[in-house]
């Protein structure tokens, strides 16, 4: 699997785990944000493929950060990272316009496979 | 999955965000409506859950859980009700800690206090029970001790 993935979350401990399993599949890890914000700026700076965006974050939710990477690149590719107990949010990240979501504690062929499909979507 | 790796991950994390609920819950002794200060202990709460479930610290996880679920509630009341909850709230902190620094001793966490997960649980059973769970086959630790 190809691409360029920015990495959104407020936990090194997560970031560290997706990056493991996004690189096992071949996908680069182009930059790393603690929160919504930064998130928003690096998307600007890096134009990756894919992004995966954890939900809570400080400073600007990950759903706010969908919302506006989305004005800036309306084909923007936004994975939300969710937790058992977030349906609601997750529901309202993909009203927005994330593409799809992936459960914590994370399951790799799972998480691999969401991207897979994201990913080809795209081409 | 390279677990001491994550181990060593995860005690840094957890015992820098048990310092930080520490600090909001002492902050919300003075005030008890801080809206940043309920945001923190809801967020902390979150991101502990999600690592230790990762790690099946699976006691770890469920009271962060129940931490995290009564923060929601304190959200939506707007503020931390004097005296009883917050002295839950600490109680919450402090089986935390105690958890946190036994799996730092043994690689191990022990199991929630049942009595502390009811409690931090009562009054938030009608709000559970509204919530749907999501159709998914993530829901085991990605991580398990051997």
């Amino acid at each position: 699997m190809k691409g360029r993935v920015l990495v959104a979350d407020d936990a090194a401990f997560m970031r560290q785990m997706i990056r493991d399993i996004l690189e096992a599949e071949g996908l680069e890890v182009v930059g790393e944000a603690v929160d919504g914000v930064e998130a928003v700026e690096a998307f600007e700076r890096l134009h990756p493929d894919l992004v995966t965006m954890d939900i809570v974050m400080p400073r600007c939710s990950g759903i706010d950060a969908v919302k506006r990477i989305l004005s800036l690149d309306p084909g923007a590719r936004v994975v939300m990272c969710s937790a058992l107990g977030q349906e609601t949010l997750v529901m309202e990240a993909v009203q927005a316009g994330a593409k799809d979501f992936i459960v914590k504690p994370f399951k790799p062929e799972s998480v691999s496979a969401t991207l897979k499909k994201v990913l080809e979507k795209a081409e | 999955m390279d677990l001491a790796k994550y181990r060593a991950l995860f005690l840094e994390e957890a015992t820098d965000h048990l310092g930080e609920i520490s600090r909001a819950l002492l902050s919300l002794e003075k005030d008890a409506a801080s809206r940043e200060a309920i945001d923190l202990v809801f967020r902390m709460a979150h991101s502990i859950k999600s690592m230790a479930a990762s790690l099946g610290y699976d006691g770890i996880a469920e009271l962060s859980h129940k931490l995290e679920d009564r923060m929601d509630r304190v959200r939506t009341a707007g503020r931390v009700a004097p005296g009883e909850e917050t002295a839950l709230l600490f109680r919450g902190l402090q089986a935390l800690e105690r958890m946190v620094a036994a799996v730092a001793k043994t690689g191990e966490a022990p199991a929630a206090d049942a009595e502390l997960l009811r409690e931090l649980a009562r009054g938030g059973e009608a709000a559970d029970a509204l919530k749907k769970k999501l159709p998914t086959s993530s829901a085991r630790p990605l991580l398990r001790r051997p």
